[in-house]
């Protein structure tokens, strides 16, 4: 599987991207379509556009930090492989 | 997407300082996405340095003796915050999330496997013989209790204090093997207490690390025939 960075891309770009996941933002946070935070399930925090992680397994997105991809490893295996 | 296009990406965004997607770019991405063969993050090491933990021997091997999945991922979290060593912010980052998310004793967890504790315990349970069954019952053991089984001294932690803590925490629980750790400035006030604590600690064997972090394991000896 190939990981692309959101390092580097602008934040129009990844506004854009979200709206073709069905998601939104409001410039800081991950938002949901309803206009709710979209919260990190695994360290119960709202996902900030700037720190986020989109990850199969329906759409999951989480902050980026490394307890929150070892838990998702747990839960739907090194699909990263 | 293929890993040319997105070292392209990175080219690009690094001559022109941001990197913009247009609408079509998008879809691809967003299609590649939905067919599994790609994901989003902003720093692609922190998927490279979990993949790598998880991955390890030492992960293998804890896998094998710890079957509650809570503990198994704090021991993983404790092998990352090791890779992390020298990444003081990531590693406080990862530090506060822990502690947020598993308290105090799930922090505990992961730094006793960041600071080779728990690999060290196994190795004194393993030099005992005892069976498989044993181990792993004595490992989810140690870590389900692991404030009756261990010390962290703090920087703050005052040479008194540390005596009495691990006075009342031995005398309580009795257990096999207790663990005092401390690091860095924690560490310098924990070799202050040594001579004392291993005075104290007469029914047990003392075995110590020391360096930068200061680790005292105290093993209970086998009682002496009247």
């Amino acid at each position: 599987m190939d990981i692309v960075s959101l390092k580097e891309v602008s934040k129009e770009s990844k506004i854009l991207l979200l709206k073709e996941l069905g998601y939104q933002s409001d410039g800081e946070f991950v938002l949901s379509n309803a206009g709710q935070k979209v919260i990190d399930k695994y360290v119960e925090i709202p996902v900030k556009l700037n720190n986020m992680a989109i990850l199969p397994g329906s759409t999951v997105i989480l902050d980026d930090n490394e307890l929150s991809i070892t838990s998702y490893i747990e839960e739907y295996g090194d699909v990263f492989q | 997407m293929s890993s040319n296009n997105f070292n392209s990406d990175i080219i690009e965004a690094t001559t022109k300082g941001v990197l913009e997607w247009s609408a079509d770019r998008i879809s691809n991405l967003v299609k590649s996405f939905k067919e599994r063969k790609l994901a989003f993050i902003k720093e692609p090491k922190t998927i490279e340095i979990v993949r790598e933990q998880y991955n390890s021997g030492e992960s293998k091997f804890y896998q094998i003796y710890i079957k509650n999945k809570q503990l198994l991922l704090l021991v993983r979290i404790g092998l990352a915050l090791r890779r992390l060593e020298k990444e003081d912010e990531k590693r406080q980052n990862l530090r506060d999330k822990l502690f947020n998310k598993y308290k105090i004793e799930g922090l505990h967890i992961a730094e006793l496997v960041e600071n080779g504790v728990l690999s060290r315990y196994v190795g004194i349970l393993i030099e005992k013989l005892i069976s498989i069954e044993d181990l792993e019952k004595e490992i989810e053991n140690f870590l389900t209790n692991i404030e009756k089984h261990t010390l962290f001294i703090q920087w703050t932690s005052k040479k008194i204090e540390i005596i009495k803590k691990a006075t009342i925490k031995i005398n309580s629980n009795s257990p096999h093997i207790f663990v005092i750790s401390g690091v860095k400035s924690a560490g310098n006030i924990l070799k202050e207490c040594v001579d004392d604590l291993r005075y104290i600690f007469k029914e047990y064997e003392m075995e110590r690390i020391t360096g930068e972090k200061e680790i005292l394991f105290f093993i209970r000896k086998m009682p002496e025939k009247y």
